[in-house]
C-alpha cells in the first residue's frame, strides 16, 4: 500500500462529514472558535492519521481504526440507562456525554457556588467570551492527527472553572458512553482550577458491549497557583471500542495534580498525558495501570515537562497483560535548562502472563539542567515461582495463589486511590478479570 | 504419621536424595542434621511439594495416603506445615490477608466453618503473643522488610495458627540470635503434642538445645547414614561432620 494514498483516503471521509456538518458545529458563529476549527481541519487534512512510521506510534498500529469510516451522531439515543455502570456508593456530581453530546437529564450543571459546569456547546453560544483565553492553550498545537481531528469535529464537551479558594466536596464525574455502532465521540474539554482550590475529577470511558466505536478526546486543564487536583481516568470499555484520549495540563507554581489512568479495557486505547510544570515548587503524580486480556491493546504515552525549579514529579506505571493482548509504554521526562532542583522519578512495570502478550516500554530523559534528581526504569517479568510455592504451602490453590500474586502487583498503584468506593469499584473489576483469566 | 521409603529426588537434572528412609511415628520430633550441601533442605522442600524437586522413585506416605501424588496446597491442607529457611517476601499481600486466607483454605477443606473476622483476628492476636511478634506486623506485607528474625518469628505464627500434623522446620535457627532462638523455640514447644510431629532440619547443634528430639538423623550426601537419640548431635557438635562422613 502506498503510504500517500494511505492517509489520503482515510482522512477522506471525516473531511466529508465536517463539509455536511459544518453548519451545525457549535461556535460557527464564534470568529476566533472556527478560525481554531478551520485550522485544525486543514492540519488533519494535511498530515492525517499517524501511521507506524511515526516513532510515537511506532507500535501501536491503528488499522481497527484506520480502516473503519465512523460517523459523528446527530442526535443521540439518550434513553439509556446507565444503572449497570454506577459505581456503587460513589456520591459524585455527574455529567454524562452519550456518543459525544451531552445527556441533560443525566447531568448535574448547577453546582455550589464558586463552581462552573457548562456544556462546551452552550457556553459557545451564550457567553464565548469566558473561555477564549484558555482553549488551546494548553494542548500542544503540533500534536498528531487525531487531536486535530477532535479540533475540528468536536460536537461538544464540558467546561468547568472553579472560583479561587473552593474546595468542592464530592468528586465530579465525567461519563462519556458510546454506544451506537460506527459512532465517532469527540469531546472537547476544558478544565480550569482556581488559586488555592481543591477537587476530584473522574472521567469515564465506558461502551456499550457490541458496538463499535471511537472515541477521540481532548481535555485541557489548567491548574493554579497552590491548587490541588486529583484526576481519574476510568477505561472500561468494550473490546469493540477504540479510544484516543489526550489530556494536557499546565500547572502553576506550588500546586499538586495527580493523575490515575486505569485501563481496564478497550480494544485500543491510546492514552496522550502531557503536564507542563509551569511554575516552582509544584508537584505531579502519574499513576497508571493496565490489566488486559485477548488482543486488547493499550498505548501510554506520557510527558511530563519541568519548566520551573523546585518542582517534583512521579511516575509509577504498573500492568498485567494476558492472552495476546499489547501494551505501549513510553515515558518522557524533560528538565528544562532553567529548572534547577528537579526531582523526577519513572517507573514502569509490567507483568507478562502469556508467551504471547507483549510489552514495548520506551523511558526517555531529556535534561537541559544541571541540579537535578531524575531516575527511570523498567521491568518485565513473570510471577515469582518462589512465592507462588510459599503461598501454595500455606494452603492457597495455585489459581488462586496466581490471582492474589497479579492483583497484589498493581495494587500498589491501586492503593493510593483515596475515593473508596472507586478503589472497591476497581479492586473488584480487577479481581474479576484476573479469576477469569485464569 | 510418616514413611518415607528409598527417596530420590533430583533437582534440576542433579541426583540430591539417594535413597532416604525414614519412619515418624505421632508425638516424635526428628533432628535431621547435616553438613551443607547434604540434601536437608531438599528433603524439607521435596515434602512440600517444591515443582522442580523430582522424585525419581521412592515412596512417601502420610497419614495413610500416598503423599507424593499431592499438590503442595493439598499437602498444606491435610495438615503438613513447611517453615522456609528463607521465608518469601511479598509486597501488596498483607500477613493478615495470607493468614487468614490459609486457615480458612484449610478449615474449609476440613469441611469446618470458616473463621469470621472477628474471630479470626482474635486468634492471630494471641498467636502473635505466642511468639512475642510485634501487631503491626500483622498489618504489613508479608515478610517485606522484616528482619531476619522476623521472619522466622512469622514462620512460627503461621505455623501456631495452622496447628500442622506434621512440621518441617527448614533451618529455622539459622540467623538468629539467642533471644529470638529462644521465643521461636518456645513457640515450636507449645505446639508438641502427643498427636503432631515434628522434623527439624538443622546444621547445628545450639537449636536442640531447646528443641530436644526424640531421634537425630544424619545425612549426607543423600542418605541417612546415622541415626541415634539426642546425644548423636552432641557428639557431632563435639566432633564435627567429617568424624561421621569418615566412619561411614
Amino acid at each position: 500500500m502506498q503510504p500517500d494514498t494511505f492517509v489520503a483516503a482515510d482522512t477522506a471521509h471525516y473531511i466529508d462529514q465536517f463539509a455536511q456538518l459544518d453548519k451545525g458545529l457549535p461556535g460557527v458563529d464564534v470568529a476566533w472558535f472556527d478560525d481554531q476549527r478551520k485550522k485544525y481541519l486543514a492540519r488533519f487534512s494535511k498530515i492525517g492519521f499517524p501511521t507506524q512510521r511515526d516513532e510515537d506510534w511506532r507500535y501501536t498500529p491503528l488499522r481497527l481504526i484506520t480502516s473503519k469510516n465512523f460517523n459523528v451522531v446527530a442526535k443521540p439515543d439518550c434513553n439509556v440507562d446507565l444503572t449497570p455502570f454506577k459505581i456503587p456508593a460513589l456520591d459524585s456530581y455527574q455529567i454524562v456525554f452519550v456518543d459525544g453530546h451531552l445527556h441533560q437529564k443525566q447531568s448535574t450543571l448547577d453546582l455550589d457556588k464558586g463552581i462552573t459546569v457548562r456544556s462546551l456547546a452552550e457556553v459557545l453560544t451564550n457567553t464565548p467570551d469566558l473561555v477564549e483565553k484558555y482553549f488551546g492553550s494548553v494542548v500542544e498545537n503540533d500534536s498528531h492527527g487525531f487531536t486535530a481531528l477532535n479540533g475540528a469535529l468536536n460536537k461538544d464537551g464540558v467546561v468547568i472553572k472553579i472560583e479561587p479558594g473552593v474546595q468542592i466536596e464530592k468528586p465530579i464525574e465525567l461519563i462519556f458512553l458510546s454506544q451506537t455502532e460506527m459512532a465517532i465521540s469527540q469531546p472537547r474539554n476544558l478544565i480550569i482550577v482556581g488559586k488555592n482550590s481543591k477537587a476530584q475529577f473522574i472521567d469515564r470511558y465506558i461502551s456499550n458491549s457490541t458496538a463499535h466505536t471511537l472515541t477521540n478526546s481532548t481535555t485541557e486543564i489548567i491548574v493554579e497557583q497552590r491548587a490541588e487536583i486529583d484526576y481519574y481516568i476510568i477505561q472500561t470499555q468494550s473490546s469493540s471500542a477504540y479510544q484516543v484520549c489526550g489530556v494536557w495540563v499546565k500547572q502553576a507554581a506550588g500546586s499538586r495534580f495527580s493523575c490515575r489512568t486505569i485501563t481496564l479495557g478497550g480494544g485500543l486505547v491510546r492514552n496522550d498525558l502531557r503536564v507542563d510544570l509551569n511554575g516552582p515548587e509544584a508537584h505531579c503524580d502519574m499513576l497508571g495501570v493496565y490489566s488486559l486480556s485477548g488482543k486488547q491493546h493499550v498505548d501510554n504515552h506520557t510527558t511530563m515537562i519541568h519548566q520551573a525549579e523546585n518542582c517534583t514529579s512521579n511516575e509509577l506505571y504498573k500492568g498485567v497483560l494476558e492472552q495476546r493482548s499489547r501494551a505501549v509504554f513510553h515515558g518522557r521526562i524533560k528538565v528544562a535548562a532553567g529548572a534547577q532542583k528537579t526531582d523526577a522519578q519513572q517507573t514502569n512495570n509490567t507483568l507478562l502472563l502469556s508467551r504471547d502478550a507483549e510489552i514495548d516500554t520506551k523511558p526517555q530523559l531529556e535534561i537541559y539542567a544541571d541540579d537535578v534528581k531524575c531516575s527511570h526504569g523498567a521491568t518485565i517479568g513473570q510471577l515469582n515461582e518462589d512465592s507462588l510455592f510459599y503461598l501454595r504451602t500455606r494452603g492457597i490453590d495455585e489459581a488462586d495463589a496466581r490471582t492474589l500474586l497479579t492483583y497484589a502487583f498493581v495494587n500498589e498503584v491501586l492503593n493510593q486511590i483515596d475515593i473508596e468506593p472507586l478503589r472497591d469499584a476497581l479492586e473488584k473489576t480487577l479481581s474479576s478479570q484476573l479469576i477469569h483469566e485464569t | 504419621m510418616l514413611t518415607i521409603k528409598n527417596l530420590h529426588v533430583s533437582v534440576e537434572g542433579k541426583s540430591i536424595l539417594n535413597g532416604i528412609n525414614l519412619e515418624v511415628g505421632a508425638g516424635e520430633v526428628h533432628a535431621i542434621m547435616g553438613p551443607n550441601g547434604s540434601g536437608k533442605s531438599t528433603l524439607a522442600n521435596a515434602l512440600a511439594g517444591r515443582d522442580n524437586h523430582e522424585v525419581t522413585s521412592g515412596s512417601v506416605q502420610y497419614r495413610g495416603q500416598n503423599l507424593l501424588e499431592m499438590a503442595p496446597e493439598i499437602r498444606a491442607r491435610e495438615g503438613l506445615f513447611l517453615a522456609f529457611q528463607y521465608p518469601v517476601e511479598i509486597p501488596g499481600v498483607t500477613n493478615l490477608y495470607l493468614l487468614k486466607a490459609s486457615i480458612n483454605a484449610i478449615l474449609k477443606h476440613r469441611g469446618e466453618e470458616e473463621l469470621d473476622a472477628v474471630t479470626f483476628l482474635k486468634l492471630i492476636k494471641e498467636k502473635a503473643a505466642l511468639v512475642e511478634m510485634k501487631q503491626e506486623l500483622l498489618y504489613r506485607a508479608v515478610n517485606e522488610g522484616f528482619s531476619g528474625g522476623e521472619k522466622k518469628r512469622n514462620e512460627i505464627l503461621q505455623m501456631a495458627l495452622l496447628e500442622p500434623y506434621l512440621s518441617v522446620l527448614d533451618e529455622t535457627d539459622s540467623g538468629l540470635d539467642i533471644d529470638a532462638l529462644k521465643i521461636v523455640a518456645h513457640g515450636i514447644n507449645t505446639l508438641r503434642s502427643k498427636d503432631r510431629a515434628m522434623i527439624v532440619v538443622t546444621h547445628y547443634q545450639r537449636l536442640l538445645d531447646y528443641i530436644v528430639p526424640d531421634f537425630v538423623h544424619v545425612l549426607a550426601e543423600g542418605r541417612i547414614i546415622r541415626s541415634g537419640d539426642k546425644s548423636l548431635a552432641l557428639e557431632l557438635e563435639n566432633k564435627g561432620y567429617s568424624w561421621i562422613e569418615n566412619a561411614a
